[in-house]
């Protein structure tokens, strides 16, 4: 017998069921659709249908991908000083830890606020465009597994409470003003974040796994 | 659109998918049965298949004390340096939160505190805590461990925090002679552990936990047999 059961099919049409997290089986279980199911035993969400996921985490995506430019070239924060001003952008910040030598912590802060961020924006537009578009290629498989490894190596939202920690620290030294790069960093924040709670996997396994199929069973 | 919670009852005799023989892929959730003492490749997806992460108590253990050791000179050394009209003010991560909270920030103050002081030791504790859980008995019921797991690794990425807050300071507060914010050892030092304590959670297989409630209930019936190993 051969055993092979895929996300939501796994969830609706097969009688298997493993646990992710404590890999409970769970045998003839019906299971609606419209549910979100949990695991008994540790309390894992084992799937949990979203509506319209697809194309609204494009959506999603494509603006978060127009708001990327502008956050991490224009400046975030414009520092006055004795008639100096002093402006700081995510890149520019990078480059001068570069410059001090603190390699570390410059590409530490480059990937986890900038690369990996764009990176992984880049990969889910790809799978959920090529899924609209009802495209597949080989590579569409490899793609959504590396944006799913990525996941915790992305910090945005860690990156805005640092400008705001910022902020506060330098208010009693100068004044300060926010730069249009805030802004864009908020509102990529703000729709990468709805992207990826719109975002249901299983949904997208499933999709792509159909296509696959149909070149080759697996 | 609410959509209804279900929760499958518990079967009777808890079978595992290892004991069952299955293995779960763990990027696109396909169920295979398990090829014993083969490298096992999903068919669907690609991925590598095992029913365990391998070397999974060795690695988070690596990952723990080698975090560990690094967090003394995160204390010790100076995270920045504030040059202010050419007096130097050198601060660790603690002065920079005791400094916050006489400018009167009380909130931002406790921000970075949880962030940099409180979250880096509970991950740490935490983990440590889960370990020693696996070999011997610890007061903890089997949902408090992996709420406490699940707990640990959602909070571990916020610790980059004060990594953020310096290399803002440092680039946007650079006027030669007037104010210059520098970048310290302990910066280094402090990216390194949040990096280690996230490589940490994420080499440990929650399913041990409950493979270890198992093989001790094994025990206690093997315990009954004499010359049982």
């Amino acid at each position: 017998m051969q055993v092979v059961v895929t996300g939501r099919s796994q969830v609706i049409n097969s009688r298997i069921l493993l646990c992710h997290e404590c890999d409970l089986l769970i045998e003839n279980q019906e299971i609606c659709e419209t549910c979100k199911v949990q695991c008994p035993r540790c309390g894992h969400v084992l799937y949990k249908q979203k509506h319209n996921t697809i194309s609204r985490s494009l959506a999603y995506a494509l603006t978060a991908l127009i708001c990327f430019y502008p956050a991490v070239t224009q400046p975030i924060m414009i520092l006055e000083m004795l008639g100096l001003s002093q402006q700081q952008s995510l890149i520019s910040g990078s480059l001068i830890l570069l410059r001090e030598k603190y390699y570390v912590v410059a590409i530490l802060t480059f990937l986890s606020s900038c690369l990996v961020p764009l990176f992984r924006l880049l990969l889910l537009t790809y799978v959920t465009l090529s899924i609209t578009l009802n495209y597949y290629h080989k590579s569409l498989i490899w793609s959504f597994r590396l944006f799913h490894e990525m996941e915790e190596w992305g910090m945005l939202e860690v990156y805005m409470l640092g400008i705001i920690v910022a902020v506060v620290k330098l208010l009693s030294m100068a004044e300060i003003q926010p730069g249009f790069g805030l802004w864009a960093y908020a509102a990529l924040l703000l729709s990468s974040i709805l992207a990826t709670t719109a975002l249901n996997p299983h949904e997208v396994w499933d999709a792509l796994l159909d296509r696959k199929t149909r070149e080759e069973p697996c | 659109m609410v959509s209804k919670t279900i929760t499958p009852a518990l079967p009777d005799k808890i079978i595992t998918g290892k004991e069952a023989g299955l293995v779960l892929c763990a990027e696109c959730y396909k169920v295979h049965r398990y090829i014993p003492d083969a490298e096992q490749e999903c068919r669907c997806c690609g991925a590598e298949l095992y029913q365990r992460k391998p070397d999974s108590i060795n690695r988070t253990w690596a990952f723990l004390i080698a975090s560990m050791i690094l967090y003394i000179p995160v204390n010790t050394m100076m995270i920045m340096n504030v040059a202010y009209f050419g007096t130097d003010e050198p601060s660790t991560i603690m002065g920079g939160v005791i400094l916050l909270l006489q400018m009167g920030s009380h909130a931002v103050a406790f921000v970075v505190f949880v962030a940099s002081v409180l979250v880096p030791l509970f991950k740490m504790i935490g983990i440590m805590l889960i370990l020693f859980s696996l070999k011997y008995k610890v007061n903890m019921t089997d949902r408090q461990r992996i709420k406490m797991f699940r707990f640990i690794e959602f909070i571990g990425r916020w610790s980059m925090l004060d990594i953020f807050v310096v290399s803002i300071l440092a680039a946007l507060v650079h006027i030669t002679g007037v104010a210059e914010i520098t970048a310290g050892p302990a910066a280094t030092a402090f990216g390194t552990v949040v990096v280690l304590t996230m490589l940490a959670a994420s080499s440990f297989d929650t399913r041990l936990l409950w493979d270890y409630k198992r093989k001790n209930y094994k025990n206690i019936e093997l315990n009954q047999e004499p010359a049982a190993d």
